[in-house]
């Protein structure tokens, strides 16, 4: 089925490092997220569900697992006749040396050739380590109305939060008529979700013209939009009302899993109209022992729980045994807890194994403590 | 060493459950909240390497044909392998001629156009874990024509109604194949799982034919005891054969004993299924979950006891389950107390305030309705 002339690229090369330890290994789009998920399944999902056939994925830092997660296109039903998910990591070409993507622009124009193979009319760039659920199709739907250059997604943010991000100035119309990056007095509350569309003849000047600039530092925010102002073209503002989050921290994930526990969440993985695909994995549902005590929760299959857990997020595989606590925390794939540890306000990274009568965290903790090497239980 | 094909057959007509049959064949069944029961039979076949697999289907397909799909999902090779529905139309006006034996000889070119020496036969209907390999070596090994599995039994008297036995001599040679009459408690539970050649078969299936229009292919074999080497092997780990309404309710909460479950599942022997793409399961302030096997997608206020509960179920406050196995889908309102029931996919329980069977007579509430 052919569905839009709209070509996807998920920029997915980001390190991630305020993560730490959970982003040695993988990079920022493969961190689990909400029980059974990566969170570039977002993105992917969104664009599956939003009709968009092709999906390139860029890829750079450790990126091994990210890109054979993100081959198997099939999970996300990405893999009709004249659809796919397209892995691109930096690769060396006829006419220049193997070189690293050196900004989000820099990773679009060395993949020119890719775009201009399938010929759209209009790319989307997204940002693979965000959590949303947004209708790309709308968005286009607006783009062509305002018969813009470009059009940017916006979400409304605190005012005193405003100055972390790149701050839109619009007219009454939704025109964008300044763009500042981390303002320190910003102007308004529209936050640029690093999404963003183009009509692709357009974009592809610039990037070549971007390439050539050697002031350039090749960044989407820093360079591309600044320089499409300055040259007076249409861009448009598009506004998201919604759930959508930025991980960045383990503060930050944490509490985005945190989130999926309030009944009626914004974010509402149950919604059967826009579901959020993933790996399928063949593992028996969860087990729940005679001695459980279940609280406030969000577990998936797998799990075997005997003790408590109240206030958190279990991921595929979590085991938590007999007299052992979990609160207020998130136990990420194939954790186990043993007898009578008590885990508090922590994250505990995957296959992390928690020894018998061993205390981590502290309810009165100001930061969440990242668990990701075992700890010995206490004889 | 892929030298066996498979077939996945279809229950007998003297096998029926109560309720849930009129809505598919028992292959369909969902089965421990996220799974069907025909996925046991494939996932064993696929993973013995068997990867040309047929599924025989007389009636209701759609549930079936639905979940199968191109069979991507049982991890069998998309080229070379070959999951392949088959169909039984003759005898629709009497129900008597539809058997295996009627479904074999009507897809026969399909049979003949196999290329492995070998086929293994396992049932729709029953559930158990089983390396084929094992017992295709076992098999030619021994030098046996055909080698019959079974499950030795200490309640046969209550359980495993509509189930044949075998009565086997002391080298565990099959004297003879009868049904379970339900008069000895230790018996060995035919477990409707051949292996032999494959042109042993064909020939067992046509003379089959010829000597009565409704021999199935266990009247057969019985009736070659004498003349051919037909030996038994023996399984052990779990086995429920879902024969009647009764054993598919009790095979269910048999596995909320997570160490009995351990005899079923392994992590190097994966059960696959079809997914739906749940969320997991959202727990709140007032949920009380003990001694169950929950699937994803469940939003739990109320109380759960010793049950099965299906995917995407939404069990609201003050909500009471027991003993019971809710199908995918279904939504026990507030206050409402659920005892020693099987829920059918779908079913709302609004205005019921109580639905409590006896123990040893489980209800059903059918598919889809709202109480």
């Amino acid at each position: 089925m052919k569905h839009s002339n709209m070509l996807a690229m998920i920029l997915a090369g980001g390190r991630g490092s305020r993560l730490h330890e959970l982003t040695n290994k993988v990079a920022k789009p493969a961190v689990s997220y909400g029980g059974k998920y990566r969170i570039v399944d977002f993105p992917l999902s969104n664009c599956a569900n939003s009709g968009i056939d092709i999906v390139g994925v860029l890829t750079q830092y450790e990126s091994i697992l990210l890109n054979s997660y993100v081959a198997a296109g099939r999970r996300w039903g990405l893999d009709a006749k004249n659809s796919g998910v397209y892995v691109l990591p930096p690769r060396e070409k006829a006419d220049s040396n193997l070189d690293v993507y050196r900004g989000t622009a820099d990773a679009i124009s060395q993949n020119i050739d890719f775009i201009d193979s399938y010929a759209p009319e209009y790319v989307l760039i997204l940002s693979g380590d965000h959590i949303y659920k947004m209708d790309y199709d709308k968005m286009l739907d607006a783009h062509k109305e305002h018969q813009a250059d470009a059009t940017i997604a916006v979400i409304q943010v605190p005012i005193k939060e405003a100055s972390r991000f790149g701050i839109m100035n619009t007219d009454e119309t939704g025109r964008i008529v300044e763009f500042e990056e981390k303002p320190e007095h910003p102007k308004s509350n529209l936050a640029s979700m690093g999404i963003y569309i183009f009509n692709w003849k357009l974009l592809r000047r610039m990037l070549t013209a971007d390439m050539k600039n050697p002031d350039s530092s090749h960044d989407f925010g820093k360079d591309i939009i600044p320089q499409l102002l300055a040259d007076g073209k249409t861009l448009f503002a598009y506004h998201f009302k919604g759930y959508w989050k930025d991980v960045g921290t383990i503060d930050s994930l944490w509490e985005a899993n945190m989130d999926l526990l309030d009944k009626n969440n914004e974010l509402d993985l149950n919604d059967h109209t826009w579901k959020i695909y993933t790996e399928d994995v063949s593992i028996p549902p969860q087990y729940i022992g005679e001695t459980a005590d279940i609280k406030r929760a969000f577990i998936t299959q797998g799990c075997i729980i005997d003790g408590t857990v109240h206030n958190s997020v279990l991921f595929t595989g979590a085991r938590v045994s007999e007299t052992a606590k979990v609160i207020d925390s998130v136990l990420m794939p194939g954790v186990k807890i043993a007898e009578g540890a008590t885990v508090t306000r922590a994250l505990v990274a995957a296959n992390t194994k928690i020894g018998k009568g061993a205390v981590v965290g502290s309810a009165d903790s100001e930061h969440i403590e990242l668990v990701s090497k075992d700890i010995k239980g206490v004889e | 060493m892929a030298k066996a094909f498979g077939i996945v057959n279809f229950a007998g007509n003297h096998i029926r459950v109560e309720g849930m049959q009129a809505y598919r064949p028992i292959g369909a069944f969902s089965f421990l909240g996220r799974y069907r029961l025909i996925d046991f039979p494939i996932s064993n076949m696929s993973n013995s390497g068997i990867d040309h697999i047929q599924v025989y289907i007389r009636r209701k397909p759609r549930s079936l044909v639905e979940h199968l799909g191109t069979g991507r999902h049982y991890n069998i090779n998309s080229k070379k392998g070959k999951l392949h529905m088959l169909f039984s139309e003759n005898g629709v006006e009497n129900d008597i001629y539809n058997n295996d034996i009627a479904a074999y000889l009507e897809n026969m070119e399909c049979i003949e156009d196999v290329h492995y020496p070998y086929v293994v036969i396992a049932p729709s209907y029953m559930v158990y874990s089983m390396n084929y390999q094992n017992l295709l070596k076992n098999h030619i090994k021994s030098g046996a024509d055909i080698t019959l599995l079974y499950h030795s039994v200490d309640n046969a008297k209550e359980f495993f109604s509509n189930c044949s036995i075998l009565n086997l001599n002391r080298q565990n040679g099959v004297l003879s194949l009868e049904p379970n009459r339900g008069n000895v408690e230790n018996r060995n539970i035919f477990m409707d799982t051949y292996v032999m050649k494959k042109d042993l078969f064909i020939e067992l299936v046509h003379e089959a034919k010829k000597i009565s229009s409704v021999f199935t292919l266990a009247d057969i074999v019985n009736q070659k005891c004498a003349e051919l080497d037909i030996r038994g092997m023996a399984h052990s780990g779990f086995f429920a054969s879902i024969t009647d309404f009764k054993s598919y309710y009790h095979a269910n909460i048999a596995l909320n004993n997570y160490q009995t479950a351990r005899t079923l599942f392994d992590l190097n022997w994966p059960i696959y299924t079809k997914t739906n793409d749940s969320c997991p399961t959202q727990y709140f302030e007032t949920s009380n979950v003990h001694t169950s096997v929950i699937s994803d997608g469940c939003l739990i206020e109320g109380s759960i006891e010793n049950s099965i509960i299906g995917r995407g179920c939404i069990i609201k406050k003050g909500a009471v389950i027991k003993n019971s196995v809710i199908l995918p889908g279904c939504t026990i309102d507030e206050d409402v107390w659920i005892e020693n029931q099987v829920i059918d996919k779908r079913a709302q329980i609004v205005h019921a305030k109580e639905l409590i069977a006896d123990e040893n007579h489980p209800g059903y509430v059918r598919r889809g309705d709202r109480i």
